[in-house]
């Protein structure tokens, strides 16, 4: 990602945060408030930043993939469903139910990015159709399935939704423990905690980071990654040297329905233990323009999905904050207004003032021998 | 050859579906047939919110008092009159109507079929129309009364609530009701306390209330400021704020039934829920047109404030006290919330 | 509709041609609606009386008649939206908040018109300019996204995918401000009713269905014609077909991207005027999104043939109509419709199972609806 951009995205980010901590100072002091606007960008990325990985991998390979949205939904769906059953049917510890529900959110969203490949790459289907299918599908089958397992007449439970074994743990990391002791006033006690609310994390918020790296990596320093990249540039000329295009293509769509499958997993096993039809709520078109925004890259795809937790982060405080907007800036007070910040800075950056976004040359078109 | 014999399987299978049996079943338009249908808002029946209370009363009434009961979810707003009317043609004898949203169809319906008793959860009535009666909730008394139990709960003087749409009056009033609740605590009490109330504003109604991860995040977002007590009011959203809350080990309020029964999760740290008792009040109703004393206009249901449950001994005696005083003014009407029905 | 579909396959007879072309859309919704049975019965329910209750529900009465046209007019509009888009190589997910757009600016015009003008409009002249206020706000909105297309080569879905979102906020903001109705007894979120001159008259008494269902055939008609027997259905055609080819012949591909769109969101903020001056009177937030995404999907199942966008708009509406005494009959969930739609699109997606299936030999051309990202 060049640099420019990164710099653009960056001022986006610190603009948010400065409006905040200028308007809420008069209520919390700005570390308290930057630090929680942190952890509320980080926690509202973490799907976005992994839907966007999943269209990395897909189109990087060549691979349209609008049916992320269909792939989180029913890996979320799915993942907390066999937590369930391994919980309450198969009696199986907490943990060993949880762990298993993201397998099977992984799984599920591979399941579904297999479906996908089966479309567009054997069948050659038009790539958007087969993620569209996805996307209808993902709703039908996930509606209809909670309903007739959990409700009603017959349904395996009695009619009740039987409880999640829960969510994943937040793995504490000490800096209170270490950096406490240092500390001499009040202010920095402060300081210090609060920070540590950033870095107290859950799995799948703190491998969707990693990931963000190990896909860059994997994509620009290995020789699968090269071979994955010449295969959505020029396939002819990877078929020529000996790339088996096909292959390439399966392996990388379904990666990238396995990375959907997690962002999937984080809905219903790590943010809050239920599932609910639609949940998604659009977050999977979302990562689709974070990809964009970030220029087909791990990294910026990342930073773009960053851009979206800050505004949702303004969004969020703004309420929390609304009595104390100036009456210049009222129109922060309008929560539908704010919310078009993300949105319009996407379009802005699509037409391409700070630098093009150019997709892979062979994104979305069928390969044929 | 192959072609031939699937298209042949092909149309019998079409064949058999053609004449269908036409379904043979109680006839609701007898005498002794005693019929509830149940239309939802835009909404799922399992909402494990206001449509399955809902839901919960007709099922009451099928088995206390012998009714037969069918339900249709709304899958979109323009289908409000055909569900009325799908049931209102099979002669059935009463209809609960879910949501403020339905308000208009319920009424046109009722002058439509004189012969049905219809009850509109949600749907405060202007006028009365014959044949209609609109289910109605104190919310604000609801809110007020946890609004004050969390005030004077809080150790840090903050308290959070994670609404749904204010758009929705009832939602509204909670969330006003909540913050007129912790002001009267803290003119009680001597305190000040900062009040957090963040209504969820999607393009979508139904949305604003079924994104929990929103609500999750927006209640995380309260705590890191310092917030330590958090009211869910909006459905599914709520939950996840409360299941935050729970988690992140600050007191958590339900909303609508006793949520220390229905959020498993959430229960170590639930204080209390504002309670709508809309099960009991469609139950009671749905009695009321089977005994013929149905009434007209608007009935008002009950609303109030859950039991402690595990928390119980963390609630001071002044505390419990100080609850059961504010619920009798506020039922006597010496205590008002000055909260009005819907947002200026 | 004769020349219709012959026109796309001119070397056969007609009937021969449409057969052809119906086939495999045919044995797809036959497949769909068997596997559907097989899902039904697995979750202990009766798949026959499941279908009764569609049929019934959809095409049972005049009521049931009605109420699937009142379905299928805004998807007729919304489908030849997308399916127009797709002929010129455009993938137009923009449908709903075009749509929506459409439907705010034209009940604006219905009901404060005559607020700011102080006078009353006779309807000749306020009901068609209700009409046409929305469907050119419909066309602003899609031609913002043709434009960046054309001159930045910012991509239609993903612009697309923002304006709707952006329209949907500001929809959503004017509903609870600006625009909100102030009736005292009023608590959702909606505009004032439109005035009786903005309003279209009924076709029967008693039945909801409006002119707009006439109004969305004959406008799937001229669609048909303007792609097959005009200059700009050509240019269009071909920009979709290779853009490159179409340069080097001397078309304005640039124009023909933006006109398309134009087009496009036209179709769709039509349709939004219909509902607001043919059914609801008024806008009301949208308490369920779909129409723009099940518009994608009668595209497809159309094969972007504005005959098919028809007949697959019907079935659609059919279902999502049929729904309600489906469930009445049987309580099974509405997402069911969901799955057999998915089911359906999948088949006729993805006709070579079908092909398979059913021992049908493989046509030589594939139709290509979309391209990828490319600029």
């Amino acid at each position: 990602m060049d640099l420019r951009r990164f710099g653009f995205i960056l001022l986006i980010i610190i603009v948010l945060f400065g409006l905040v901590v200028f308007i809420g100072q008069v209520k919390s002091p700005p570390i308290v408030i930057i630090t929680s606007m942190m952890a509320t960008t980080i926690a509202v990325a973490t799907p976005l930043t992994l839907g966007a990985l999943a269209g990395v991998f897909c189109e990087r390979a060549g691979v349209v993939n609008i049916g992320i949205e269909g792939m989180m939904l029913s890996s979320a769906f799915f993942g907390w469903l066999s937590a369930i059953y391994m919980f309450h049917v198969f009696g199986f510890p907490v943990g060993v139910s949880i762990w298993t529900g993201v397998l099977f959110a992984i799984l599920s969203g591979m399941l579904m990015g297999l479906l996908l490949a089966v479309l567009s790459i054997t069948y050659k289907v038009d790539q958007i159709i087969g993620g569209t299918v996805i996307n209808i599908l993902a709703v039908g089958l996930t509606g209809f399935l909670n309903r007739q397992l959990f409700f009603g007449r017959g349904s395996v439970f009695g009619g009740n939704v039987p409880n999640s074994p829960g969510v994943l743990p937040t793995l504490h990391v000490p800096v209170t423990e270490i950096f406490s002791p240092l500390c001499h006033s009040a202010e920095c006690l402060q300081v210090v905690t609060s920070i540590n609310k950033v870095f107290d994390q859950k799995p799948v918020a703190i491998s969707a980071i990693l990931l963000v790296f190990i896909a860059h990596y994997i994509l620009f320093y290995t020789r699968w990654g090269l071979r994955a990249r010449a295969v959505g540039e020029h396939p002819k000329a990877a078929d020529t040297v000996g790339i088996n295009v096909f292959k390439m293509r399966y392996a990388s769509v379904i990666i990238g329905g396995g990375l959907a499958g997690l962002a999937g997993a984080y809905f219903t096993i790590e943010s809050v233990p239920s599932f609910e039809p639609l949940l998604t709520n659009g977050r999977g078109f979302i990562s689709l323009a974070a990809m964009i925004f970030g220029n087909w890259t791990p990294i910026g795809a990342w930073t773009a999905a960053l851009v979206f937790g800050a505004s949702q982060a303004l969004n969020i405080n703004m309420q929390l904050f609304r009595d104390v907007i100036p009456p210049q800036l009222a129109i922060l007070q309008q929560s539908y207004v704010v919310g078009l910040i993300p949105y319009i800075l996407t379009m802005i950056i699509l037409t391409g003032i700070i630098g093009r976004t150019t997709p892979p040359a062979a994104d979305g078109v069928p390969y044929e021998k | 050859m192959k072609k031939l014999y699937t298209l042949l399987a092909v149309l019998l299978v079409a064949a058999l579906l053609l004449p269908a049996c036409a379904p043979a079943e109680a006839d609701c338009s007898s005498e002794d047939v005693f019929c509830v249908g149940l239309v939802t808002d835009v909404g799922k029946i399992n909402d494990k919110s206001f449509n399955q209370s809902a839901w919960e009363g007709v099922q009451r009434a099928e088995k206390e008092l012998g009714a037969k009961i069918q339900y249709i979810e709304t899958a979109d707003s323009k289908d409000y009159d055909k569900n009325i009317a799908t049931f209102a043609d099979e002669n059935y004898d009463v209809i609960v109507t879910v949501g403020f949203g339905m308000g208009e169809a319920t009424v046109k319906a009722a002058g439509l079929y004189p012969n049905v008793k219809f009850i509109g959860v949600d749907q405060f009535q202007a006028a009365e129309t014959p044949g209609v009666v609109g289910l109605n909730f104190p919310e604000d008394n609801a809110g007020f009364l946890v609004g004050a139990l969390a005030a004077m709960m809080s150790k840090s003087h903050k308290i959070g609530a994670v609404c749904g749409t204010d758009v929705v009056p009832p939602v509204w009033r909670f969330g006003e009701g909540y913050k007129a609740g912790a002001a009267y605590a803290d003119g009680m009490m001597g305190t000040t306390t900062e009040v957090f109330v963040v209504y969820h504003s999607d393009v979508g109604f139904d949305k604003t209330f079924t994104d929990p991860e929103w609500g999750a995040a927006t209640a995380k977002s309260m705590m890191d400021q310092g917030a330590d007590a958090i009211f869910g009011c909006g459905g599914i959203t709520g939950n996840g704020a409360i299941t935050a809350a729970a988690q992140a080990g600050a007191y958590a309020i339900g909303v609508d039934t006793d949520q220390y029964l229905t959020l498993p999760e959430a229960a170590p740290r639930m204080l209390s829920s504002a309670m709508k008792l809309i099960t009991p009040g469609v139950f009671d109703l749905i009695k009321a047109a089977k005994e013929g004393n149905f009434p007209v206009g608007n009935y008002f249901g009950a609303a109030g404030y859950a039991p402690f449950h595990d928390l119980d001994s963390e609630v001071p005696a002044n505390v419990k006290a100080e609850m059961e005083k504010i619920n009798a003014g506020l039922l006597d009407g010496s205590i008002k919330t000055n909260v009005p029905p819907v947002k200026p | 509709m004769q020349a219709d579909t012959s026109s796309d396959l001119p070397s056969k007879g007609f009937l021969r041609s449409a057969l052809d072309a119906m086939l495999v859309p045919f044995l797809a919704i036959l497949t769909a609606v068997v596997l559907g049975g097989i899902i039904i019965a697995v979750v202990r329910g009766n798949p026959f009386l499941a279908y009764y209750g569609l049929i019934q529900g959809s095409f049972g009465s005049a009521k049931a008649l009605s109420e699937t046209a009142v379905w299928a007019t805004p998807y007729i509009f919304a489908g030849l939206a997308v399916a127009l888009a797709f002929k010129g190589g455009l993938f137009n997910i923009g449908a709903e908040g075009q749509l929506a757009l459409g439907a705010t600016v034209s009940a604006l015009i219905g009901y404060a018109l005559p607020d700011w003008l102080g006078f009353d409009l006779p309807a000749i002249i306020h009901l068609p300019l209700t009409i046409l206020v929305g469907v050119a706000g419909g066309a602003f909105w899609a031609a913002i996204v043709g434009f960046l297309k054309a001159y930045t080569g910012g991509h239609e879905v993903i612009n697309t995918i923002m304006m709707n979102y952006i329209a949907l906020n500001t929809i959503s903001y004017l509903l609870n401000g600006p625009m909100k109705d102030r009736d005292p007894n009023n608590v959702i979120a909606r505009t004032p009713l439109i005035a009786e001159s903005a309003r279209m008259p009924e076709i029967f008494e008693g039945l909801r269905v409006h002119w707009g269902f006439v109004l969305a055939l004959l406008t799937a008609f001229v669609i048909w014609w303007l792609l097959n027997k005009t200059t700009l259905g050509f240019e269009i055609r071909m920009v979709g077909a290779n853009p490159d080819a179409a340069k080097y012949a001397g078309i304005n591909v640039k124009r023909t991207i933006i006109v398309t769109m134009t087009l496009s969101g036209l179709l769709a903020g039509m349709a939004g005027a219909l509902e607001v001056t043919g059914l609801n009177f008024r806008h009301e937030l949208g308490f369920s999104i779909g129409y723009g995404f099940d518009a994608i999907a009668i595209a497809l199942l159309g094969k972007s043939h504005p005959l098919g966008v028809v007949l697959a708009s019907i079935l659609f509406a059919a279902m999502r109509n049929g729904a309600t005494r489906m469930q009445f009959l049987t309580q099974l969930p509405v997402d069911l419709i969901s799955v057999l739609q998915a089911l359906i699109l999948l088949f006729v997606a993805a006709d070579a199972i079908i092909r398979y299936l059913y021992g049908i030999k493989t046509k030589g051309e594939r139709v290509v609806l979309t391209r990828g990202w490319g600029g």
